[in-house]
Order: structure tokens, then sequence, then C-alpha cells
């Protein structure tokens, strides 16, 4: 489609330089004019016109063309990225995904829009005004096209080794802003030591190694321009001389003398497009590479092949002999813990012992082996994931909320949630009474652009987001953490209302958020070191005992 | 003052601001000799351009259409050499102009850079560290476009279109006027679009930022997500952004192309006008072909600059909006600001009369080193009713009342968030005092220059950060007196023996943070660094991270070297340094609740006594 318009274009971009040299020859030798120059003025302007229209067509559509591909690969982007499991993304830093979706799609939109048109154009340029140069003058022609490949070759060299000191003077500004950086983050030391001026004149030594960089590539930039304009200028020299003597010899007429200056006119810049366009390829080549990996990404935590038929998940869950890594050294050991339908569970445990861990392999946030988790009896790699994530109401340790409304944030889960359900959720984490305080109740906005939650009013509506799910299993990984125990244990009996049959997992380091469960799991180092109730684990006076007797120590510390 | 996050999406629609380009200028004032050449180099590049038509003009009226080679050949010559000229004058020019942007932006980075220096505490706790490496960097990059395809390239091309104006003008009146009636529609299209572009531009960014922020709270939120089963929703939401970032995109696609086909369209109309109206005069005898042709040829010049007014308006644009944020940064509050003594309201005591700023001048106007020469001993530190908040109201010191004398060991204890990390900053004035007064000898520590203060201080953090460099480096932190002492502060404090280990000595680099040491390594580097410097008081905030016992009896042994002969306020967090201290603070909320020796406050059964047992009993 696009590519019809801009053969139009080219058409009619033609016809004006062919229209001037009948004009011109119409003026040179007027006996024999076929019209008067105003009709030649008049066809000019039409044809001018008549193209500008259509380049507006042309452009428009292979412009248009590019921005909806981008668009398209910009969804299959983000589709993937759902798809991918938290192992993928704790590979990546944030940057680098933002990065492709940046810097790597404009290269390909480059390519595509600019790229073809200017491919397109090229070509049809080329052959169009060869051909009308060759009937022109065959000898001329080839005399004034001769620095033409030159300057492909110019253009094309004088771009890569620009390419090449770019990324050279890229490297150096990424060692700028690390220097920043890591001065911003160590400026309490900077300013203790009073290294400010240390700090300053060793990033002067970076900030001029980066000028230099620059400096080099300033250096070719300016040859650019020159070449690419000395080069035609060059051609219309070898016309004026060559061609001057032909009209004077009577070959040629100055009409087409004219013409013909017009059309090598229109070859410069095509040509020395081209030198870019190649460049161009080979970056758009690499950038496409980049999305393919993203595009291609496989996640660990997949959809089973043949989901188990689903009954409603109950709550049992087993884990068997499990053993899990993040990568280096087991976070867990060999761990088997069965917990019955409708259970209240508490993990605690030391800092890295494996709780956080063992609560996340549930609604399989990261992949584990077949027959390792079992929930109702069955494998979780076996249930869809939607149906395992739908049963589990999860509140993670860092409690994310999203920059939108209150109200859809805790309905995050069930968006067709009624304003009743939303009420009943929010007064059971307790967070009723402050969002009447809110400028709009539930229309607040959260976040940088609306109000700044507090840790624990952030961490009440990631409770409530859970509990409007109405899930089968409740897990809170340490989801109180921000408020002090007195509080926590408020909003923990508040909850306790909700639980009815539910299995609730609750991780704590707090003792006192677990003392009413039905069962304390102690980790330590991946493997569970004790378990039973309270009064149980006290009368073994172990490491549960010795936990516990500290905790009152750090009360009444408080207390006092 | 809002840095990051919000601040950064507001759209700045200007392309052009004259306050903010009149403050920039004036970073050009230092070259004011390469502006000059700059801008005296803008002539004769637009003469050698100009002179090719008018060399065409030449070869045809007096050559080609008279029938006469002999001279042509010379004409060919000259017309090279304006190429060469041209090409010469442009390189040289387009050179000078990156070199000039390059130095501005050099100059603009370390400005920057060493204002940053001077900020406050208080402002690196409320602004991201990513938001200030981009003013540093891709802001100040955003400046170098608008050299390489701004201000003094309008310069030349507005130069060039009056010198084609004028020629023409002079060539031939009449049929200048007829094509120049294109003009007042090439005016008009500009000044439309330049109104529509404004507006386009302002909506792609404002929507590319909403994508933006989108896309990294999903990649953020992920995990919440697909917990929730929310990626359906999400994937329509983040499709209904991107379609609208895509449209946003497409009136300016639409606007671009028709800019360009529009001039494109005029300059052709115009060369259809110079062949109406010249043809008309070439019958007549009043204009010749040469003419005609150079007319042609200089209205295309005319027109080439014309058709990317869009892309340069782009770049003025961004231009501006980073000149804003720059000068934002450029414009915060440097620290601390002088005391000025009656102007604070909540200053309860008078403060003794200040003969040492006086001395001060005199010794730096002498070429001596603050810190350096005789300088009196501190004898004692005192902290007066002092508070202290970080936010508005939220007092974590609320009164403190302490002091200290010459060659005291004092343990500050206390539950995390009891302030006692505060006290240790505020004796080095990373933060003032909000009311009361700090003294040395009985002066307040405002009063003294901020060099001499912490250079009498030895800060020893809680985190041992360490820089990339060398071990030595990062004892001596490049400071040559420091420097002198590196070898004995390490063997001081015992970390000789490991770096002896090391591959390479003191020389050895530290990878991204010290990942190639252990903790007790680092903690022991730190040490090393505060006695290198040696402080005659010694602030240490110790690491409440376990560490291995090797490693920490090479600390306790490090310790107790960096205490020797010092002054110390520790905040403790390891029994040896307790049971070693003078003096023991219990700070609790805020206020000092006990103070004492270990066995009479162990005695007395108070919250010491709770604090013993859970933190460092064991």
């Amino acid at each position: 489609m696009g590519g019809g318009w801009l053969l139009a274009t080219n058409a009619l971009a033609l016809l004006i330089p062919w229209l001037m040299k009948l004009a011109v020859e119409g003026l040179q030798f007027p006996t024999r004019a076929l019209h008067h120059p105003g009709w030649y003025a008049g066809a000019i302007a039409l044809a001018a016109l008549a193209q500008g229209v259509v380049r507006i067509f042309s452009r428009t559509t292979l412009l248009h063309a590019a921005r909806r591909i981008e668009f398209r690969i910009r969804e299959d982007l983000y589709a993937r990225l759902l798809s991918l499991d938290l192992p993928w993304f704790d590979r990546k830093r944030t940057g680098d995904i933002l990065s492709r979706f940046a810097n790597d799609l404009t290269n390909v939109r480059m390519l595509l829009g600019f790229g073809v048109l200017n491919i397109i154009n090229t070509v049809v340029v080329y052959i169009a005004a060869l051909a009308l140069m060759v009937r022109i003058s065959p000898f001329l022609t080839l005399c004034a096209v001769v620095p033409f490949p030159l300057m492909v070759v110019a253009v094309k060299r004088l771009s890569a080794s620009m390419f090449r000191r770019s990324r050279r003077a890229q490297e150096e500004l990424a060692r700028l802003s690390s220097q920043v950086e890591e001065n911003v983050s160590a400026m309490a030391v900077v300013k203790a030591y009073c290294r400010e001026e240390a700090q300053i004149s060793a990033f002067r030594e970076t900030n001029s190694r980066y000028l230099d960089c620059n400096m080099a590539m300033a250096a070719l930039r300016g040859a650019m321009l020159p070449v690419m304009a000395g080069a035609g200028a060059v051609g219309t020299l070898i016309v004026l001389f060559l061609g001057g003597e032909r009209v004077i010899a009577g070959v040629l007429t100055l009409g087409d003398f004219v013409a013909f200056n017009g059309y090598l006119a229109m070859l410069v810049w095509p040509t020395i497009i081209m030198g870019w366009i190649l460049n161009l390829m080979q970056r758009g080549a690499a950038s496409m590479a980049r999305l393919n990996e993203v595009l291609d990404a496989e996640p660990a935590v997949r959809e089973p092949d043949e989901p188990a038929a689903g009954a409603a998940i109950r709550g049992a869950i087993e884990f068997r002999h499990i053993s899990f890594s993040y990568g280096n050294g087991l976070v867990l050991e060999n761990l088997s813990l069965s917990i019955p339908a409708g259970a209240r569970i508490g993990i605690v445990g030391p800092i890295g012992s494996g709780k956080s861990t063992l609560v996340r392999l549930i609604p399989r946030l990261y992949p584990v082996p077949d027959g390792s988790i079992l929930i109702d009896g069955t494998d979780i790699n076996r249930l869809a994931l939607k149906e395992l994530r739908g049963a589990v109401g999860f509140v993670p340790q860092e409690s994310f909320l999203f920059s939108r409304t209150l109200g859809e944030n805790i309905s995050f889960g069930k968006a067709e949630a009624n304003p009743a359900e939303l009420h009943t959720v929010t007064r059971l984490a307790s967070l009723a009474g402050e969002v009447t305080r809110f400028p709009h109740g539930y229309d607040t906005l959260v976040g940088e652009r609306g109000v700044t939650l507090s840790g624990g009013q952030k961490q009440r509506a990631a409770i409530a987001r859970a509990l409007l799910k109405d899930p089968a299993i409740l897990i809170l990984d340490d989801p109180l953490s921000a408020v002090d125990a007195r509080t926590e244990e408020e909003i923990l009996a508040g909850l306790a209302t909700y639980y009815g049959s539910r299995t609730v997992l609750i991780v704590s380091h707090r003792l006192s958020a677990v003392r009413a469960c039905d069962l304390i799991v102690i980790l330590d180092g991946g493997r569970i070191a004790e378990q039973g109730s309270h009064v149980e684990l006290l009368a073994r006076d172990g490491l549960y005992a010795a936990m516990w007797r500290e905790q009152q120590l750090r009360e009444e510390i408080e207390r006092y | 003052m809002h840095f990051g996050g919000l601040y950064e999406d507001e759209i700045v629609g200007k392309a052009y601001d004259r306050k903010l380009m009149g403050r920039f200028i004036r970073y050009l004032a230092p070259y004011r000799l390469l502006v000059a050449v700059t801008l005296l180099l803008l002539p004769p590049m637009a003469a050698a351009k100009l002179a090719q038509p008018w060399l065409l003009k030449l070869a045809i009226d007096n050559h080609i259409v008279a029938g006469r080679m002999t001279g042509l050949p010379l004409l060919a010559l000259y017309y090279l050499l304006l190429i060469v000229a041209e090409s010469l004058f442009t390189y040289v020019e387009v050179y000078l102009l990156q070199y000039l942007g390059q130095k501005v932006m050099f100059d603009l980075r370390l400005e920057l850079f060493s204002h940053v220096q001077r900020l406050p505490a208080a402002f690196f706790d409320r602004t991201p560290t990513g938001s200030l490496v981009t003013r540093l960097t891709s802001d100040v990059e955003v400046l170098g476009e608008m050299f390489a395809a701004g201000i003094i390239t309008v310069v030349g091309d507005v130069l060039v279109l009056v010198g084609i104006v004028g020629i023409m003008l002079w060539m031939n009146l009449k049929l200048s006027l007829v094509t120049f009636s294109v003009l007042p529609i090439l005016v008009w299209i500009a000044f439309t679009f330049r109104r529509r572009m404004r507006e386009a531009f302002r909506q792609v960014r404002a929507r590319l930022a909403n994508l933006n922020s989108f896309l990294a709270e999903s990649i953020g939120g992920m995990a919440v997500l697909q917990l929730f089963g929310r990626e359906e929703r999400e994937r329509r939401e983040f499709t209904r952004l991107n379609a609208a970032y895509r449209d946003a995109n497409l009136p300016v696609i639409t606007w671009d192309a028709s800019l360009y086909a529009l001039v494109e369209a005029l300059s052709s109309v115009a060369a259809g006008l110079i062949i109406w109206y010249g043809g008309g005069e070439i019958l007549r005898g009043t204009l010749t072909f040469g003419a005609l042709v150079a007319f042609i040829q200089y209205i295309e010049k005319f027109f080439s600059p014309i058709r990317d007014l869009s892309a340069k308006y782009s770049v003025m644009q961004g231009a501006m909006a980073a000149l804003e944020r720059i000068f934002h940064l450029r414009d915060t509050e440097p620290s601390p600001p002088p005391l000025s003594r009656g102007e604070r309201g909540e200053q309860e005591y008078p403060l003794p009369p200040g003969e040492g700023g006086a001395e001060r001048r005199v010794r730096v106007e002498a070429g001596i080193r603050p810190g350096e020469g005789e300088r009196p001993a501190v004898e004692t530190i005192e902290f007066r009713d002092v508070w202290f908040a970080y936010s508005e109201e939220e007092y974590v010191l609320k009164g403190l009342d302490l002091t200290i004398r010459r060659g005291e060991k004092i343990a500050l204890v206390g539950e995390t968030g009891g302030g006692k990390t505060t006290v240790t900053r505020l004796l080095s004035r990373l933060y003032d005092v909000r009311r009361g007064s700090i003294l040395i000898n009985g002066r307040d520590i405002r009063e003294m220059p901020l060099h001499d203060l912490r250079r009498r201080i030895g800060v020893v953090l809680q985190d041992p950060y360490l820089f990339t460099g060398t071990v030595g480096e990062n004892i001596s932190l490049g400071d040559a007196g420091a420097g002198e002492r590196v070898a004995q502060a390490a063997a001081v404090v015992g970390a000789d023996r490991f770096i002896a280990r090391l591959p390479q000595g003191f020389d050895e680099e530290v990878r991204e943070r010290g990942v190639n040491l252990s903790a007790g390594e680092r903690q022991l580097i730190s040490f090393a660094r505060a006695v290198a410097f040696d402080p005659e008081i010694l602030v240490l905030d110790e690491a409440t991270a376990s560490v291995d016992s090797a490693s920490e009896r090479l600390i306790q042994k490090g310790l107790r070297g960096l205490m020797t002969g010092r002054t110390s306020l520790v905040v403790a967090h390891r029994l040896s340094t307790i049971q070693d201290a003078d003096r023991i603070v219990v700070i609790h909320r805020g206020e000092k609740v006990e103070e004492g020796s270990h066995q009479a406050l162990l005695a007395a059964r108070g919250l010491y006594y709770r604090l013993y047992q859970l933190q460092f009993k064991d």
C-alpha cells in the first residue's frame, strides 16, 4: 500500500525535472516550443502539488504501519512478560527489561519505518532517474555517478566507526553514571571524611575521559556532512564540465543539461541514506535479537499439559521431602510437612531459615519438582495455575500496591466486587476507619501521585486484597511487620473471625502472632527444628522456648 | 521540592524559554572566543555554499550558451575549490560546535557534581539516587544534542536563508518577488505546524510516560499480579495505554509528513513560478538562462533547512525540559547554612564569643589547612538539651544531655530506632540539631568550620562502604596525609595480616563494593580508614550483622586498636565493647534513661539489665 504511494510520489518527482527540461528547451529554441513557459510552469506546479498529496499518503501509510507493528511487538512483549515466572525476573534487572521496551523497540521501528521507506525510495529513484539520465546521455551518466559508490562506502564506514566510537562513549558514560551513583550512596562516608574535593577531582577525571571519547566521535561526525554534500557537488562539477562541453558542441540541449542536473541532485540523498540504512539494518537486527530473547523466553513454572480434573480446593497441603534452592545453596532441605484442611499453622524461625520460601512455593511462584507439594492429594504441578492461585490468598512480606485507587487495589483479585464486600474485608483488615478519613475514601489514589500510605496501612490493604479473593488457603507472610506487636495482635484477632474453614499459614518474626495457631513450625537452616502447639513447645524448652523468653524481654523493654 | 516520580513526568511544552536560555548562555561565557570563531565561520561557509549556483550561472551564460569552451575549465576549477572550501568550513564548524558543546557539558556536569557534594544529608534521604544520576547524565546529554542540532546551526541556516534572499533580489528583483510570493504560505504553514506539533509532542511524551510507568510497575509487582490472576486485565489495560501511545504518534507522523511534503511541493511550485515568469523574461531577453538555472538552485537550497524544522523543534523542546530539571537541582540550597546568630529562635543558650572564626580565616590565608598546626585538643563534648527530628515534629531525640570528657569511651545502648545513631550523626553535623546545642570545648559546633569539625571526628559507619579502587585507596580515600599512614593504620587495627595474604596486597582491587572480601575484612578496612585519618574523636556505629567467630575476634582486636588514645562514642552491639566502655549511656525513645558503668547499671536492674539479657548476653 505505502509502497504504491511511494511509487506514485517518485514518478511525480521524476516528472518535474523532465518538465523543466522541456521548458528550458522551449526557451532555448522558441520556434520549436510546444507550449508557452506558463504551461510548463502550471504543469510543474500541478505535479508538485499532486506529488505533495501523494507524498503525505506514502509517508503516513508506511510510518503509521511501522508504529502499528511496534504496537504489536510491544503487545507481544508484554503478554510474554506476564507469562514469565519469578526466577526469570530475578535474573533480569528491571532497567534492562525497560530498555528493551524502549531502545531496542525503537531501533526495530526505525528500521521498519524510515529504513523501509528509504530502501524503496532509493531503489525506485535509482532505477527511474538513471534510466532517464541514460536517455539523455549514457556517457555523462557514467561519469556523474562515479563518485556515488565511493560515497556509499565512505558513509557506511564512517557511520560504522562512529557506531563503534559511540559505543565506547556509552561505556564511558556508564562509568560516569556509576561513579555518581557510588558517590551519592556513599555520601555519609564522603562527608564524614571530608572527601568532597577528592571525589570531585576523581569525577573530573572520568568526566574528561568522557569528553575525549565524545570528541573522537565529533571528529567523525564533522566529516559526515562534507562527505555527503561533497560527493553530490563533485557530480555536479563533472556534469558542469563535461555536460557544458556537450551543450556547446550541440550534442545536448540546454534543457537536457538542466534536467540532468536535476536528476543528479535527486540521487544524492538516497545515496547518502543508503550507507546509513546499512548500519541501521545491523543495529535493527541486533535489537530484534534482544527482543526475541524475551519473546522466546520460556517460564519454568508452566501450565500442566493435562490439568487434573478440578474439584473445589479444600486446602489440605502436604510437603513431601522438598529441597529447594534459588541457585546457590539449599534454602529448604528435605522438608516434609502435612497440613490438614482448615488448620492454622504458624511458621517461625531465624532470618534466612526458609520461612518465606516455604510459603512462596505453594502458589508456584517458583518451580518445584513434581510430587513435592500436594494440595488435597493432587500434585500442584498438575493443577491449572488459575485454579491453584485462585485458591490461595497471599499477603507478601513487601506489600506491593499499584498506583491506582485504594478500591482498585483491594479488589485486585476480584474486580467485580461490590462496595459491601469491599467494606467487609477492609473492616476485617482493620483499615475501615482510616479509609473514611482519606480524601476520597476508596477512590483515593495510592502512591506517588496520590496519598502515601504508611507501611502499616499498605500491609493492611494487602491483607484486605487477599481476603476479598475468598481463598481456601490464606498465606500471611510476616504481614504486619510495620506495626507494633500489640496492634498486630489486635489485627490478627480481628482476622480470626474470617478464617472459618480456611487453611491459614502465618509466617512471622513475632511469636505472639502465631501463639494461637494449631501447629507452630520452627524452621532452622531449611529444616523443621521443632513443631507443636505453643504449650507443647514451651514445655519442650527448646529453640521455641528460648525465642519466647527473648520476645517477652523485648516486650518488657518496649513497654519500659 | 519534588524530585523523581511526579516531577519527572511533568512535560514542558516550550521549545524556547528565554529565562532558561539566558541562564544557560552564561555557561558559554568562558568560551567567548570559540563562540566568536564558530559564528565568524558561518558567513564564509554560507558564501561558499551560495557561490556555487552563481558559478553555474556564469558557466551557462558565458560559456555554454555562448558556445565558448575557453574559460570553462577555469570555472570548473573554481567550482571545485568552492566545494573543498565548503567541506572544510563545514568540518571545522561542526567540530568546533561539538567541542563547545562537550566543554559546556563537561563544566555543567562538574558543577552539578560539586554542587551535590555540598547538599545536606537530609536532601539525600528524600531524593532517589537514580534521579540524581539522571540529572548528571541523560539530562546533560540532551543539551549536547541541542548543540549538535540546535542554536548555532539555526543561526547558520538563517544566514543562508538571508543570503539567498539577498542574492536573488540583487540578481532580479521582479523575478525574486514573484518567486517569494510563496513565502507567506510557508510562514503560515510553519506557524500552524509549530502550534500543532507542540500539542502533539506533549501528548506523545505524556502517554509514553504513562506507558513506561505502567510497565515498570507491572515488572515490580509481577508476583502480586500473577498471584491474583490479573494477567488478562493488566494486558487489556496495557493494550489501552499502548494504543493510546500509538494513536498519539500517528498525528505527529501525519503532521511531520505533511510539513515535509508541503515544503517540498512549495519548493517545486516556486521553481514553476521561476519557469513561468523567468521564461517570459528570457523570451523578452531580460533574463539569461544561467540566471534562471541559478534561481532554481537557490530556491532548492532555500527550502532544504526548513524541511527538518520539526526535528529541530523536538530537540529544543527536550533541551528546555532538561535545562529546567538541571537548574532545579542547581538551585537546591547547599548545606549547612552558616549560623547567623540571633536568627535562631530556638537558640536557648548564648554562644561563647567566636574569636575562632577570625583565627581560622587568618590560617586559611596563611595557607595552613584547617585541622593542621596548633589547635586546642578536644577536652569536652557536650550535648545540651538536644532535640532532633528527621521529619516535622516526629522527634527522635527529646532533650538529650550528655557530657563526654577527653579520652573517655562512651557506649550508647538501646533499642533499634531509639535514637543512638542519630546522636552520632549530629556530632559530625550530617544533620543539625533542631533545638539545643552541641558544644566542643564549650563552643557550638555550628560555629566551627565544617572541615575542621569533621577532621577531628573519625566516623565508622555500620555499613563499611567500600569504593571502586584498591584496598589502599579505600583506606586513604585519596588523602595524601592518610596515604602515608595506610600500612601503619592497617597494622593498628590488625588488618595487615589479611591484606598481606591478598595477591596484590594493598593494591588489590575491591570488586563490586567488596564482594571479594568477608564481612569482617570489610569492617577492618573501614577501621583502618578511620585510624589513617588520625581523628581525636572516634564515632563508631557497630555493625549489628552477626559474623563468624573468626571475624568476630578480628573485629574485637581491631576495635581496641582503633579506640586506643581517642575519645570514643560507640553505638554498641557487642559485649566486649560495653565491657570495655568507661561509661554506658542508655537511650530509650529519644531520651537518656540510665548512665553509668556496666557493673553499676547491671546492679540497678533497670532497662540496661534487660537490654543486656537480650542483646549482649551469650
